[in-house]
């Protein structure tokens, strides 16, 4: 179903009375209000650098006072290398600890002492039409809030799982059954062939697309399954490699897309999430949100479009980042 | 006799006095402090369940938009680009997902106002309109509407903002919209609608609502369904423009008009009528050559006609779509 808007039209053709700029939602003079906000994100924001092009690419937040950060895991995929300032400080060769798939998260440390990690020990309940402040835009030394409010149900956001082979299937006679091979995929490089039936997935056996979806759910974009399948008589071991659903299937898809600017590539199947309407591009989420009290809700994870950002509540947060924390022996 | 005097009295106090209670952060030329914030906030919660039961997804065709219902028998104002013409028939979506049958009524293809009614019956909340055009430059608003079509697990999107200009058929606010959220309402800080969602700007804080007082200009025409004005947001059905995709003859009995020939995939056979077939009746009277034709001569592309036919054994009655001719 196709959603109704008219075309987008500039603005010259609407005159009459104006507010000065200064005055709008987003503008200076409301940076000033939201300043008793600010410092919460000063203090526990992390500014992530590209450190070919020296610009920030994507926001963190800090989880430990020794220099434990969390931040979107796809977004780090999109930079060869990356510093990060925290506060007006800058810290060279961040280390990247473990990523969360589900989450999209990705844990990093820096060589830091006495930061102040966001309280994790919250709850992300927050009532329709709160305000919020995230990271609106930076400078070397500055953080600046950006307003926003909690503009709908906390919800799971589906889509499928983050890496995908390539392939379309359904249950045929109670058999996962090859129903599309995408071009260009690992699927397709592997030599997967329509048709194909799949009985084994990394040495267990599958039954059923649900548990199929499961197992594909856990692995990240860049592993390698091992697929066992039946083709006609034979059977017969494959090696897929996974790819990003957004690098195989992205670009902008929908007419709502195209007006929704520079958006998360990554924006959708997260277990849950808390939603705000705050003007958020690709390169501003990872930061932390927070209320006008300085209470910590959540991650911001992704722009999802022109009028919806999602964020990671504090409780999910909280629980990934021990999993995390775990797997990579801290 | 004194007694209805007095209540006439009392009222105009209690109105004079909504108008000096104007709330006090709408005219900071910015909010000063995060208590300023709050009131803001408290004022629009305080709104807000009252103002999403009444906030509405509309289903036309292949298209999703949105609107509010302002009476409680079920009136619905939205935008003349969501309804596309009167006379559509509409399907009401609740948030709670609960769903009602709606016709378009009028329109106004200058402006992008327009009006819906609901058809089965009500009571259905509602909301109140602003009918004294009192929101000024810089007040404080929030927007609902089903953004990108009716999500249930999500529900309605809010957002907040301020209008920041005004113009004479439009108010801009710098709330953000996108596609699904057209029609739907835009409501000062009172919880009063007083503008409907119509179009965005390139930018992504400039979004474009038609003024509740461009609905009040021209309320009698809308709720009647006359199609007012000319402009960008709707096209007038032209007369005779009309295509059904059918070819007739008198029947030799004279009992009716005999299908000799379909348009493969038109209106005609969409809507279940056969080569053979006997037309009985056109616009409820007995069909011959002339009415059909005379008929089609007035009405336009997308206006319906209603055809009376029998196959043999049933007898069938519908309003048939008309389409552009091929």
């Amino acid at each position: 179903m196709k959603s109704i808007i008219t075309s987008i039209i500039l603005s010259s053709s609407v005159l009459g009375n104006t507010l000065p700029s200064e005055q709008r939602k987003t503008n200076k003079s409301m940076q000033a209000t939201l300043s008793p906000v600010q410092k919460y994100l000063q203090e526990s924001s992390a500014v992530f650098y590209d450190s070919k092009r020296r610009v920030p690419f994507v926001y963190g937040t800090i989880v430990g006072s020794d220099g434990l950060i969390l931040t979107k895991a796809s977004e780090l995929d999109e930079v060869e290398e990356f510093y990060i300032r925290i506060g007006a400080e800058r810290y060279k060769e961040p280390t990247i600890l473990n990523k969360n798939e589900t989450w999209d998260l990705a844990l990093v440390k820096v060589e830091a002492e006495g930061l102040i990690p966001v309280k994790l020990d919250g709850n992300s309940e927050v009532e329709l039409g709160t305000w919020t402040v995230s990271n609106g835009a930076s400078d070397r030394k500055t953080r600046r809030p950006r307003p926003g409010i909690i503009s709908a149900n906390k919800r799971e956001i589906k889509g499928g799982s983050p890496a995908v082979l390539g392939v379309g299937f359904k249950m045929e006679d109670d058999k996962i059954t090859i129903t599309k091979i995408t071009e260009d995929s690992g699927a397709e490089k592997s030599g997967l062939e329509k048709g194909d039936i799949i009985i084994g997935f990394d040495g267990k056996e599958v039954g059923d697309d649900k548990e199929f979806i499961e197992l594909l759910k856990a692995k990240a974009a860049g592993e390698i399954v091992k697929l066992k399948i039946q083709r006609d008589e034979e059977v017969l071991e494959l090696d897929v490699e996974l790819m990003a659903r957004h690098k195989l299937f992205g670009g902008p898809q929908s007419r709502n897309d195209s007006m929704s600017g520079d958006f998360s590539e990554r924006r959708s199947s997260f277990p849950m999430v808390l939603q705000h309407e705050t003007m958020l591009s690709a390169r501003s989420v990872g930061g932390p949100l927070f209320t006008l009290d300085g209470r910590f809700l959540g991650m911001n994870i992704a722009a999802a479009n022109r009028v919806e950002a999602f964020a990671i509540p504090v409780e999910n947060l909280k629980s990934s980042l021990s999993e995390m924390k775990i797997a990579s022996g801290l | 006799m004194k007694l209805r005097k007095a209540i006439y009295i009392f009222l105009g106090v209690l109105s004079m006095q909504a108008l000096a209670d104007r709330l006090y952060f709408n005219d900071l030329a910015t909010p000063k402090s995060l208590d300023d914030l709050r009131a803001i906030q408290e004022a629009m919660q305080s709104n807000l369940s009252r103002a999403r039961e009444a906030t509405v997804c509309l289903q036309i065709g292949e298209g999703s938009g949105s609107g509010v219902i302002v009476s409680p028998d079920g009136l619905v104002l939205t935008a003349a680009h969501v309804t596309g013409g009167v006379g559509e028939e509409v399907t009401v979506v609740m948030e709670d997902g609960t769903e009602y049958q709606g016709v378009s009524l009028g329109l106004n293809a200058k402006t992008d106002a327009a009006m819906l009614k609901i058809t089965d019956s009500g009571p259905f909340p509602f909301v109140k309109y602003d009918k004294d055009d009192a929101t000024k430059l810089g007040d404080w608003v929030f927007s609902l509407g089903h953004s990108g079509g009716y999500d249930k697990a999500r529900g309605i999107n809010v957002r907040i903002g301020r209008l920041v200009r005004e113009a004479e058929t439009t108010i801009q606010s710098d709330c953000m919209l996108i596609g699904g959220d057209s029609g739907g309402p835009l409501f000062d800080m009172t919880g009063k609608v007083i503008g409907i969602h119509s179009r965005v700007g390139a930018s992504k804080e400039e979004s474009m609502h038609v003024p509740l007082r461009e609905f009040q200009a021209h309320w009698e025409e809308l709720e009647k369904s006359d199609f007012v004005g000319e402009g960008p947001f709707a096209k007038k059905p032209v007369p005779g423009s009309g295509f059904l995709g059918m070819m007739v003859e008198e029947d030799s009995e004279k009992k009716g008009l005999r299908v000799t020939e379909l348009w493969e995939k038109g209106p005609a056979e969409k809507a279940g009528i056969k080569v053979g077939d006997l037309i009985l009746e056109v616009e409820g009277e007995s069909a011959t050559q002339e009415l059909l034709k005379s008929s089609l001569g007035q009405l336009g592309s997308g206006q319906k006609i209603l055809i009376k036919w029998t196959g043999g054994k049933e007898t069938k009655e519908k309003e048939v779509k008309l389409e552009d001719r091929p």
